[in-house]
């Protein structure tokens, strides 16, 4: 009989492997087997999301997985080169106008060569849009990105750590002005326009090839509603975006970008070209924004230019402090915790707003957190203006300051390095080493 | 038994050839050639060699010999750490009917001149360029018949300018290019081998005098196989070693104990070797291998229990309470399976199932003894107190005794009746008997050696008239069945008022202790018992910080008041465990850490008694 003998490595594969042990590769297929088990609506699994969530929780969840598309461009930007950047709401921008411009509904090719037309500022009616399928429109939407991406990563890789972070924050101002500037593809500063649908077509054919709008059977197999179909769709192309992540991270481009990261001076000085590495760092991180911009547009339906702002630049700092710079698995609870903790909370605050007068311990506390016009409650109900009370859109701010500023005096390796704590005490278990 | 090298005689053509190591090696090749024979770690992946490809790296060695003009009887030194290149060229040897001769990586330059001188070796393997040194020293015509040193380390050889020297690459080509010119040189040497043909020298470590060679024939190698390896009834699972088994190898193979326990196990039986990195290194290789057999000398097994003492007095509280309970317990478990042969009581075989999930399996594991279906301790004498915690966490060390000069083949104990504090009971078959006069253990069979090399008047005083071989070893009987071993003969201290006290128990219960490395009781003809003690740098070191202690160097701790009480505090409890007679008066910390190089250990790690006292002649005048 032999034994199993885990710290045995006769080859640098086993090093490198994705999944090393059993342990990991059954933990990862059965939390997506129950994720997608919950998805189908089994009868406990599909519970828990919708205690937090409300019934339609499969939505706010689908609305994640293209955020998480971004965010692991993010951390192959910050968390794998170490290349602080604020701009990356700027790419997902980009990402998304290439898609809508070429799957978009739209005039044609002529409303897309900008200022065509003289009075072409004002004329909402010609919008840019070439009706081609997703198989054009999606990875040209990464290659957008990744074209503009270079184009400005030969300044951007000459400033590091504040300054890289400062000058871009100057693309996503650039990117504003841009949305403003440009409705024909843009469309209303305000409103957006419509993105294309999340569907797989060979041409401009009637019946899609893979329907993902309308609820019904797939390949002919299982009943799915549209919900559905989105998720299994969005899910997939997270699970894939992750793959290639971790493929990058143990291959040799990874071992260079973490080379830079950890001291770029001594990198260049062991052979790895730092320009060279760094562009490629910010080449990926913008093919990953591309990606991510144009299937969360598209799964939104209608974006506004102003979306694309500082704020989403922060959610994913706030992603990789709180989940734990560095690593695919701590992105993805930062993703989950960032994300959803404001759709929870939201829903927490209507559930409270519900149980009002209602006596007992829960309209008790509903008394004093919500405000109803005169008291002093700190959460406001009604979408109120800027000011005491704070509406919980607001409240959601406040909470990832503090989170963000706690995470990085305690744990600076997030949730992932909580995590990784429980793992090492049991680990060395006898022994604390 | 004679002892002349007369007994090499001309190669017989034809026949089927006395049953050899390479024969053996050979045999594996044939019947298995795609298991794993041997793992080297290299850059962080341990590298693994089939039977097959160890097989042809042995044939083309052996034909490298021949190549260099190694005739039936030429010696063939070896001066290495354990690596696969030592197992080749030892085993190539014997293929081609050399004798090879093993040197300690320790060994100084004038020990390996010596070595070199007497064993009249003509080829020699310096595996790099620190050994190669030690024999640039020697002038050329003191090792006249030396025609090649092989080296396998390629760095700092680039300017030397020997014509003696020959790459470990270059070697094996001479021994490709000799294999297709003459095919089947090697085996037709093979086929003409004989039992009596000797096959190694084994340097006794001499703790008095220069050593001396021991001969060891095949016809002693294959006894011990038969006796040492495949003896199932030591197992205590009944199996005998198979492929299934692996085993790290760690102790200088030139010992003849690290030889049995290694290269003849994989011989015999087909485990798959592993070379650790380097003694260093064993803790975490054993963590690694997780060896299912497992041999250590008693220095290796005290270090791996205070290895764990001191692991879990830097636990966390939480896991510290686990860890006091898990100790209890083992201590509990240890006393009922001491008095208990080594097998468990009803209430030992609760407490072991409650604590194995909790503490022991991983501490097992951590050990790196958790698949460990036989682990050995040898060589010297070990404390009872490290058996029994071994014994008490679920690892049982059977220890076992023998020598060079019987292949090791005397005593060992067997599961289900372990005696602590004995040696175990004789192998079946053999000859040992103890003197009725001098207490001495002598043996007799298969395993006797062939004689020492080139000294016969020191053969003779190691034969009793009956041609029994004389251990050197003073033994007595427990129980009639285990012998216990006294001392060695010579050891014994006898003091002024005339008591004959065994110097060696009192110094093994202070090296329990985690604090204390060496031990020398001293008092032959003195009033009274003292003691010249080695504290453990490491654990002593550690002991220091907790206790804000600071230090610089090892002499400087020595000389520390805490310390001197804290080794006081040791040597208290021994006294405790002994007649008062056999009670330690004082003692001194010996200032320095004890060397090969400086003449006061053996190669083996044995005091050498006489140096000892001639180094430090002041501090034991000073005790009196």
């Amino acid at each position: 009989m032999a034994y199993r003998r885990p710290l045995l490595r006769t080859a640098y594969e086993q090093d490198a492997a994705m999944l090393p042990t059993w342990f990991q590769r059954g933990a990862f297929f059965l939390l997506i087997f129950t994720f997608c088990l919950a998805a189908l609506g089994a009868p406990f699994l599909s519970g828990i999301p919708s205690f937090f969530l409300g019934g339609t929780w499969i939505n706010p969840v689908t609305n994640i997985f293209p955020l998480g598309i971004a965010a692991l461009g993010f951390l192959i930007l910050v968390g794998f080169t170490g290349q602080v950047s604020i701009g990356h709401a700027f790419f997902m921008g980009v990402g998304a106008y290439v898609a809508v411009s070429l799957g978009g509904n739209g005039d044609g090719w002529k409303a897309c060569v900008p200022f065509h037309d003289e009075v072409g500022l004002l004329d909402q009616a010609a919008q840019c849009g070439m009706g081609l399928p997703m198989w054009v429109w999606l990875p040209m939407a990464g290659i957008g990105a990744t074209l503009v991406g270079i184009l400005v990563s030969p300044a951007a890789v000459r400033v590091r750590g504040l300054y890289l972070a400062i000058a871009t924050i100057g693309l996503i101002f650039i990117g504003l002005h841009l949305g403003r500037m440009l409705p024909e593809y843009a469309g209303d500063f305000e409103s957006g326009r419509r993105w294309p649908e999340l569907q797989f077509k060979w041409w401009q054919e009637e019946t899609p090839l893979i329907d993902m709008t309308s609820d019904g059977k797939w390949f002919g197999l299982i009943h799915l509603t549209e919900e559905q179909k989105q998720f299994f769709f969005l899910l997939g192309m997270l699970l894939i975006f992750g793959v290639i992540t971790k493929n990058i991270a143990r291959s040799r481009t990874g071992r260079a970008l973490q080379a830079i990261r950890d001291r770029d001076i001594a990198a260049e000085v062991m052979g790895v070209p730092e320009f060279k590495y760094k562009l490629i760092g910010f080449a990926i991180s913008s093919f990953y924004a591309g990606i991510g911009g144009a299937l969360f547009a598209s799964y939104n339906g209608r974006v506004a230019p102003v979306q694309w702002s500082l704020l989403l630049s922060v959610d994913f700092i706030a992603i990789l402090l709180i989940g734990g710079i560095g690593t695919i698995a701590g992105t993805m609870l930062g993703l989950v915790f960032v994300e959803l903790t404001p759709e929870v909370v939201k829903k927490f605050t209507e559930w409270l707003a519900d149980q009002l007068g209602n006596g007992g311990l829960t309209g008790w506390v509903a008394d004093v957190l919500l405000t109803q016009g005169g008291d002093f409650g700190p959460i406001a109900v009604t979408p109120a203006a800027p000011g005491w009370p704070m509406s919980v859109f607001l409240w959601n701010f406040v909470i990832f300051g503090v989170l963000i500023v706690v995470f990085m005096i305690f744990e600076p390796q997030g949730l992932y390095g909580i995590w990784l704590r429980i793992r090492n005490y049991w680990k060395g278990w006898p022994f604390s080493y | 038994m004679s002892v002349t090298e007369e007994r090499v005689s001309p190669s017989s053509m034809g026949g089927q050839g006395a049953k050899t190591v390479a024969s053996l090696a050979k045999g594996w090749a044939d019947r298995s050639p795609k298991h794993v024979a041997m793992r080297e770690k290299d850059f962080g992946i341990w590298l693994e060699a089939d039977w097959a490809e160890t097989w042809d790296r042995i044939e083309i060695a052996a034909h490298g010999l021949l190549a260099l003009g190694i005739d039936v009887g030429d010696r063939v030194s070896i001066h290495a750490e354990d690596r696969p290149e030592w197992v080749i060229l030892d085993i190539a040897t014997v293929a081609v009917r050399g004798i090879t001769v093993g040197l300690y990586p320790t060994n100084p330059a004038a020990e390996v001149e010596y070595l070199l001188q007497d064993s009249g070796s003509k080829v020699h393997l310096a595996e790099d360029q620190e050994q190669y040194d030690k024999v640039d020293e020697i002038d050329p015509s003191n090792i006249a018949e030396m025609s090649t040193i092989i080296y396998v380390e390629e760095r700092g050889f680039a300017s030397t300018n020997d014509q003696r020297l020959l790459s470990w690459s270059d070697f094996l080509d001479k021994g490709r290019e000799h294999r297709k010119n003459n095919p089947g040189a090697v085996a037709q040497r093979m086929a003409a081998a004989e039992d009596d043909d000797v096959m190694t020298l084994v340097y006794t470590s001499g703790t008095t005098g220069p050593p001396k060679g021991a001969m060891l024939t095949n016809k002693n190698s294959m006894f011990a196989m038969e006796k040492i390896i495949d003896e199932t009834s030591a197992y205590p699972d009944g199996k005998a070693p198979n492929q299934n088994d692996q085993i790290l190898t760690y102790l200088p193979l030139c010992h003849v104990a690290e030889r049995i326990f290694s290269t003849w196990t994989m011989l015999a039986g087909g485990p798959t070797l592993n070379f650790a990195e380097s003694i260093e290194t064993v803790p975490q290789n054993l963590r690694e291998i997780q060896p299912t057999l497992f041999f250590a000398v008693p220095r290796i097994w005290e270090r791996l229990h205070a290895g764990t003492i001191i692991r879990g007095g830097d636990a966390s509280r939480f896991k510290k309470i686990w860890l006091n309970a898990g100790m209890k317990a083992a201590n509990s478990i240890g006393e009922a399976k001491v008095a208990n042969g080594g097998s468990h009581t009803a209430k030992s075989r609760i407490l072991h199932a409650i604590f194995y999930p909790l503490i022991f399996r991983a501490m097992q594991e951590k050990i790196g003894l958790r698949h460990c279906r036989r682990a050995a301790s040898g060589a010297a004498p070990i404390a009872p107190e490290v058996l029994a915690f071994f014994m008490g966490i679920g690892i049982e060390v059977y220890e076992l005794y023998g020598m060079t000069e019987n292949s090791a083949v005397a005593t060992c104990n067997f599961p289900g009746r372990l005696k602590l504090g004995t040696v175990g009971e004789a192998y079946a078959g053999i000859g040992l008997r103890i003197d009725d006069e001098t207490g001495e253990i002598q043996t007799s069979h298969d395993g006797v050696f062939a004689g020492y090399w080139n000294k016969p008047e020191k053969t003779a005083e190691t034969m009793t008239d009956d041609g029994w071989l004389r251990t050197g070893d003073v033994g007595e009987w427990v129980d009639g069945t285990h012998v216990k071993i006294v001392d060695r003969m010579k050891d014994i201290i006898i003091t002024s008022g005339g008591k004959n006290i065994s110097p060696s128990e009192i110094e093994n219960t202070l090296k329990a202790s985690p604090f204390i490395k060496e031990a020398m009781v001293v008092g032959d003809g003195r009033k009274y018992l003292t003691a010249l003690i080695g504290i453990e740098m490491d654990t002593v070191g550690d002991w220091a910080l907790r206790q804000d202690l600071s230090y610089t160097t090892y002499r400087d701790l020595t000389t520390k008041p805490e310390v001197q009480e804290l080794v006081q505090g040791v040597v208290n409890d021994c006294n405790e465990k002994f007649a008062r007679v056999e009670g330690l008066k004082k003692f001194q910390l010996i200032p320095k850490e004890l060397d090969h190089e400086d003449g006061e250990l053996t190669a083996t790690q044995k005091l050498k008694r006489s140096a000892m006292i001639e180094h430090f002649g002041d501090l034991v005048e000073s005790m009196y």
